[in-house]
């Protein structure tokens, strides 16, 4: 990890960005490199920004996260992209992790840990919880189910799977490593590398849907 | 199309009357009189007759053994008896007789046979070649004898006979048979075959026509087929009533056929077919009785003034109401071709009007008339076929419509049936949000305005941030789990366990998959949210302990969930605080949720088990733990 984080904040509420101003100031090796209030300012500056890191939020008031999710992750192939959500309802966010998204970070979390949330990303790391992990075993396994409609369908490993379904049992990284006999980070590692095969997939349906409308 | 039924109609009246009208081809001569004597009462003087000569007509004397000598006609010569080829054409002679040539015995038929047996020789025509060595070389003084064995009431006796050229006659003969015998067989395999067809038809369509049609077809058949019999297999009387019922029958089930067809309410029509079919038994058993031929021809009268007046009355009322469709016209007209081959019928066999008395053109005109009505029938059941279809069309139209309506229906049930159900599930978030969120936000402003002089910023926190959790759990609730226990119990460890870690509790997991459980849909996570949050917060502030395992698997048909502390275990009874109030929540809250709850000791620390059933009904929880002395 290169010492300096770059992080650029997406978020309508003012609160909010103090709150990030005032968390950042903990670590005085990251910056705040950009900051839109609106989807159109974010839609405009946020591809040509250089930061590694965006926190960006799903109720913007003229867009849709989402679709700026989507533009980030073309544009930002490297960078992470932090869903800041109040809630973490898992209907939403699975939605958010197919745009492009690699992770989330739950609003009225404490400094400490949104700091330890971006640290746990830019390390590596993937939050994720049961209910999603549950989602994602059947959304990968009906894509499996009906192979051959949007071009090569991914699938998962037998370690993906291993561990998908022990997060949906409720265990915690520690634990799932402990029954796999792995280390921790790799638990991590997989959990990450399925998010961008959803996300890659979903990549592709938008540009096959992007060339049949003759866009691309 | 009329104009053809006419010409048909015609054409067929024209064969059968150059069939049936004797002429005199040349070379042939007809016998229109004739010597006769009685052999067996020689005090009746020989009397001169002329033919056709109807024994019947005669005094009861003649109603036997009758001798005919037939004049040799003058025009009648040949040059030498050796090479004449002469013969004698017979179109009605018997019931039973013989030819003589000369006093030499050429031809009979039934002459010699037992009196019981029933010979009807007037069934054909017969054709007595004159053998050559048999004839005089003076022609005119050959004697030619025909001795007729009478019957009363079987019109005996002897029609024209013609004398002459044997081929010229052998060709006349076979045209009379072909008319009277084949044509004959041949219209009675018809009308059996129109019969049994009607009949078929009646029993599918149900149609009273059809059973009339069907049998005064068979009775027409019945009345054919006794017509050309020559030795039937029964008694005299019994053909004579055979015969003449089944043409009673004929005509009466075809004027009340006809009646119906036209569809008119003759009811002295029907009243007289009946009166006819029945009355006729019993009027042929007193000819038989009284043994008078007038009889016969009184009824064959009646007969065929009846039908005569029946057909006449049903078009007259036709035309009168000037509704004469093609069918009908020509059923009509074929009815009225029909009636007159009967009336022909009656007028020469009866009353001895010219013609050959043995060719009934009522064999004919019956059968023309029997296939005009069939195609009358089939066209009327093409239409009510064509009526069912479009009746079927318009019913399934109708069922369709119905389905239609039905599925509209059914669909706003639905709607409604969703709207109660959002309505409820509103009303569920309401309560929920209400003690709550609700109560923690409340709990905290109390907690702002009573506190004076500033309120210490943690506390605050921690309040708000609980009542954070409380929302979040409630929205966890919403999310789809699909009865799926550990991803509920995954998803509850997320918000409680920082909480219990932060108490110092070790949370120990050994939840394994299990199979989904129907109870637990939204609702039922809340409840199950509820219910650990109570044994957890219990375990908490009254258990002392420093681990605490939760645990699911399968047991038979239950899915069994366990939390076990290893703390002090239960306090006895008078040490439990009053009212036992969050382990009776406990309970409640799992009886909703359709487990059942056990509390038991897990050396050390306390364990509760609840056990969800997979199908049947839970077991009873064991609440008597609750009051139970240690």
């Amino acid at each position: 990890m290169s010492g300096i984080t770059r992080i650029y904040l997406i978020e309508d509420d003012a609160a909010i960005l103090r709150f990030v101003e005032s968390a950042l100031r903990q670590r005085p090796d990251w910056r705040l490199v950009g900051h839109s209030d609106t989807y159109a300012h974010a839609e405009v500056m946020a591809p040509n920004s250089l930061a590694d890191v965006f926190l960006v939020d799903l109720g913007l008031p003229d867009g849709r996260g989402e679709d700026l999710l989507r533009q980030l992750a073309a544009a930002k192939p490297d960078a992470e992209l932090l869903v800041f959500t109040v809630f973490g309802d898992e209907s939403r966010l699975i939605h958010a992790l197919q745009a492009g998204a690699t992770g989330y970070v739950l609003k009225g979390c404490s400094e400490r840990e949104l700091i330890e949330a971006i640290e746990h990303i830019r390390e590596g790391g993937a939050p994720i919880s049961p209910l999603l992990a549950r989602m994602l075993l059947k959304q990968f396994r009906a894509a499996e189910a009906t192979p051959g409609l949007d071009g090569p369908t991914p699938t998962l490993s037998e370690r993906e799977t291993d561990v998908l379904r022990l997060v949906a049992q409720g265990y915690v990284n520690k634990e799932i490593a402990q029954r796999l006999g792995i280390g921790v980070a790799t638990v991590s590692t997989h959990i990450k590398s399925l998010y961008r095969k959803l996300a890659v997939h979903t990549r592709v349906q938008v540009v096959r849907a992007a060339q049949a409308r003759g866009l691309l | 199309m009329l104009l053809l039924v006419l010409l048909v109609l015609l054409v067929l009246l024209v064969l059968l009357h150059g069939i049936s009208t004797p002429s005199d081809p040349p070379g042939v001569v007809t016998l229109r009189q004739a010597q006769v004597h009685l052999p067996l009462d020689p005090q009746q003087p020989p009397k001169s007759v002329a033919l056709p000569h109807i024994l019947d007509d005669e005094s009861p004397a003649w109603w036997g053994r009758v001798v005919y000598t037939l004049p040799w006609p003058e025009a009648l010569t040949y040059a030498e008896s050796a090479h004449a080829r002469l013969a004698l054409l017979l179109p009605r002679v018997g019931p039973r007789f013989r030819v003589l040539l000369n006093d030499r015995e050429i031809a009979q038929m039934g002459w010699y046979a037992p009196e019981t047996q029933t010979v009807l020789a007037t069934a054909l025509p017969h054709l007595v070649a004159l053998p050559p060595p048999l004839l005089l070389p003076q022609a005119t003084h050959n004697r030619l004898i025909i001795e007729v064995w009478a019957r009363p009431l079987e019109r005996s006796g002897l029609a024209p006979a013609q004398l002459g050229d044997h081929d010229t006659l052998l060709r006349r003969h076979r045209q009379l048979e072909w008319w009277q015998v084949t044509g004959a067989w041949i219209m009675a395999t018809l009308a059996l075959f129109v019969g049994v067809l009607a009949l078929l038809l009646w029993r599918v369509l149900g149609e009273r026509l059809f059973v009339l049609m069907g049998g005064a077809a068979l009775a027409l058949m019945v009345r054919t087929v006794t017509l050309v019999l020559v030795e039937p297999a029964l008694s005299h009387e019994l053909v004579f009533l055979l015969h003449r019922v089944a043409l009673a029958v004929f005509v009466g089930l075809f004027l009340l056929m006809l009646e119906d067809f036209f569809g008119h309410q003759l009811r002295w029509m029907r009243v007289g077919s009946w009166l006819m079919m029945g009355l006729t038994p019993m009027w042929l058993a007193w000819a038989q009785w009284s043994q008078d031929y007038t009889v016969v021809r009184a009824w064959a009268g009646g007969v065929t003034v009846f039908a005569l007046a029946a057909l006449v009355a049903i078009v007259v009322d036709r035309m009168r109401r000037d509704d004469l469709p093609f069918p009908t016209l020509a059923v009509g007209l074929v009815a009225m071709f029909a009636l007159l081959t009967g009336v022909r019928d009656f007028l020469v066999v009866q009353l001895d009007f010219p013609g050959d008395g043995e060719l009934r053109w009522l064999t004919f005109g019956s059968i023309v008339l029997m296939f005009a009505l069939g195609a009358a029938l089939v066209e009327r059941a093409t239409g009510w076929a064509r009526d069912v279809q479009r009746l079927n069309a318009s019913l399934a139209e109708a069922v369709a419509r119905r389905e239609e309506e039905l599925r509209q229906a059914f669909q706003r049930l639905r709607l409604a049936e969703r709207q109660r159900v959002v309505e409820e599930e509103r009303r569920r978030l309401m309560r929920d949000m209400h003690d709550g969120l609700g109560s923690q936000l409340v709990q905290t402003l109390n907690l702002v305005r009573s506190t004076e002089g500033g309120v210490e910023r943690a506390s605050i926190e921690a309040l708000l941030r609980q009542a954070l959790d409380e929302l979040r759990l409630t929205l966890d609730s919403l999310e789809p789990m699909e009865g799926d226990l550990p991803a509920i119990l995954g998803t509850l460890r997320r918000r409680l366990g920082p909480a219990l870690e932060a108490a110092g509790l070790e949370l120990r997991w050994e939840v394994q998959d299990v199979p989904a459980l129907p109870g637990l849909d939204a609702r039922g996570v809340m409840h199950l949210f509820r219910c650990l949050q109570e044994i957890l917060a219990n375990v908490v502030k009254h258990a002392r302990a420093t681990r605490v395992t939760v645990s699911t698997w399968q047991r038979d048909d239950q899915v069994v969930l366990s939390i076990e502390d290893d703390g002090i275990g239960l306090p006895p009874m008078d040490k439990r605080p009053p009212g036992g109030r969050g382990l009776r929540n406990i309970i409640t809250r799992a009886t909703k949720l359709g487990a059942s709850v056990r509390f038991y000791d897990a050396h050390p620390g306390t364990g509760i088990e609840l056990a969800f059933a997979l199908h049947s009904s839970p077991p009873a929880s064991d609440s008597t733990w609750l009051t139970r002395q240690p």
